[in-house]
């Protein structure tokens, strides 16, 4: 890239979704979680790991913070004053969200971390500095930062599990930043697939890593461009628009059933993730 | 200021006067500056004597004889020894020299050749050899040497092959900004993508 593509393309660069005057043509990846479904067993989390190359830190570094589950499964507690609560813990899957206007793309002072046309926020890890702004900005928290070397310094693949290393996955060094990316590589390979045959990826064509795992289907994953995807019907009865910061439901009375929400979505992130619960009666 | 004016004023010369140059260079195939190091293969596999030009002695044989994923896969492929073999049971007449008789050294002890990579890109990067081969070869039906020779520079007339190309990021950037044809009879173009996943893992 040339020093005058770069001028002339600065504002492009940094150009914010969702616009009018960009829409996804082919692809927008999207995802839904119905949390009623979920029974926090953390198998998503462990598919995550084991896809894309995680390292397992120890009790003393989690403890620290220096964790790095690209999905995590958040616990809340409604105990009213009770030492456990009557139904359990509720569960709640928390990843990247791929916010069409990402508050942690425009804080990245070397642009490692942007918008695809596909609408996944990426990130280059031979691109980060580690400055750790994004984190920093990251409503969600779910950005992860490698504090240590891990595949060297703290061997976690120590001989021979180095082989179950992914190798369509970069292994992360020290002092670059990482989270989910909808499993890139799978979306990829599904994309090319789908070029060489002249057509769309075709829903149910690729799935997610914890998307796969799931016992219970709470997590389904696709294309909302797709007329014919599971995601975009989702979103579309229960009525949560990608582009809106405030749905139109929320003013309809009717619509109280409806269980689609999508969290801080008042911060116009715009998140691509929607979570479906039934809010209960005790919880209002 | 004034002495920061100055640079500004050199740097701006420097970059007008290195992009006109570059623009009015002829891209020659092979570039001395981007050779790569020379690799040392248990067999010194001749590819001018297996693709080259038949007035130059060659066969002729189309680079996907041998890498035969490059079209529908991400690698290319080395060849397993049995593709040499299936050939080379057949040719008497170089069957004593000394690297068929090594190559078949290695058939009888049932071993593959463990020939060394030569264009190796850092492990954060996919490049896939089917879009690009399906692109140019199959869509604009250019000759599988010119397609294949644009990152790996003239192969037929390598013995072992070399890198020839920098294989930089900058570099494949510069063909990915360039115009190209969507297919061979269409005057439609498209450039090749810019985003970073796509190219970055
Ligand atoms: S695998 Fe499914 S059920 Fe288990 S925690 Fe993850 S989303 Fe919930
Ligand atoms: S989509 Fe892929 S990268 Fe993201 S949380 Fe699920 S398994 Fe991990």
């Amino acid at each position: 890239m040339s020093i005058t593509n770069l001028l002339e393309n600065w504002s492009d660069f940094r150009q914010q979704h969702p616009s009018d005057d960009r829409p996804h043509r082919e692809y927008k990846w999207a995802m839904s979680i119905d949390l009623d479904a979920c029974t926090g067993c953390n198998a998503c989390s462990v598919a995550c790991y084991a896809e894309n190359n995680l390292p397992v830190v120890g009790k003393e570094k989690f403890l620290h913070g220096h964790s790095h589950h690209w999905i995590r499964i958040e616990r809340y507690w409604a105990n009213d004053g009770r030492e456990f609560a009557d139904q359990g813990a509720q569960f709640l899957p928390m990843l990247c969200q791929h916010c069409e206007s990402a508050p942690c793309e425009t804080v990245c002072p070397v642009g490692a971390t942007n918008h695809t046309a596909d609408g996944l926020n990426s990130q280059v890890y031979n691109r980060c500095v580690g400055s750790r702004y994004c984190n920093a900005n990251c409503p969600y928290k779910a950005r992860y930062f490698n504090w240590y070397d891990y595949p060297t310094t703290d061997n976690v693949w120590p001989e021979p599990m180095n082989q179950q290393l992914n190798p369509d996955v970069t292994v992360r060094g020290k002092g670059v930043m990482e989270k989910c990316t909808f499993c890139v590589q799978r979306l990829t390979v599904a994309k090319s697939n789908a070029r060489s045959e002249g057509r769309s990826v075709l829903d149910g064509e690729v799935q997610t890593a914890c998307q796969q795992v799931c016992p219970t289907g709470a997590i389904s994953f696709g294309n909302l461009v797709d007329p014919l995807a599971k995601v975009g019907k989702q979103w579309m009865t229960q009525q949560v628009d990608l582009n809106k910061d405030k749905q139109a439901k929320d003013v309809a009375e009717e619509a109280a059933k409806l269980r689609g929400y999508r969290i801080l979505e008042e911060l116009r992130t715009y998140p691509s993730v929607m979570y479906l619960e039934q809010l209960r009666e005790g919880s209002i | 200021m004034y002495c920061f004016l100055r640079l500004s004023v050199l740097l701006v010369g420097l970059i007008v006067s290195v992009s006109s140059y570059a623009a009015n260079a002829v891209q020659p195939l092979t570039t001395a500056d981007d050779l790569g190091p020379k690799v040392e293969q248990p067999i010194e596999f001749p590819h001018d004597r297996h693709a080259g030009d038949a007035a130059k002695g060659g066969m002729q044989i189309n680079c996907m004889y041998c890498h035969t994923y490059a079209r529908r896969s991400i690698v290319a492929g080395i060849p397993p020894l049995q593709k040499c073999i299936g050939c080379h049971q057949n040719i008497e007449s170089v069957r004593e020299t000394p690297r068929i008789k090594k190559l078949f050294e290695y058939w009888e002890a049932k071993k593959a050749v463990p020939w060394k990579k030569v264009h190796d890109l850092p492990d954060f990067v996919r490049f896939n050899h089917e879009r690009h081969i399906q692109r140019f070869v199959f869509a604009q039906n250019k000759p599988v040497q010119e397609a294949c020779g644009y990152c790996h520079g003239d192969v037929k007339t390598m013995t072992v092959a070399r890198r020839q190309k920098p294989l930089s990021m900058g570099w494949c950037v510069s063909c990915h900004q360039k115009d190209h044809p969507v297919d061979a009879t269409s005057t439609k173009t498209t450039h090749g993508p810019n985003d970073c996943w796509q190219c970055h893992k």
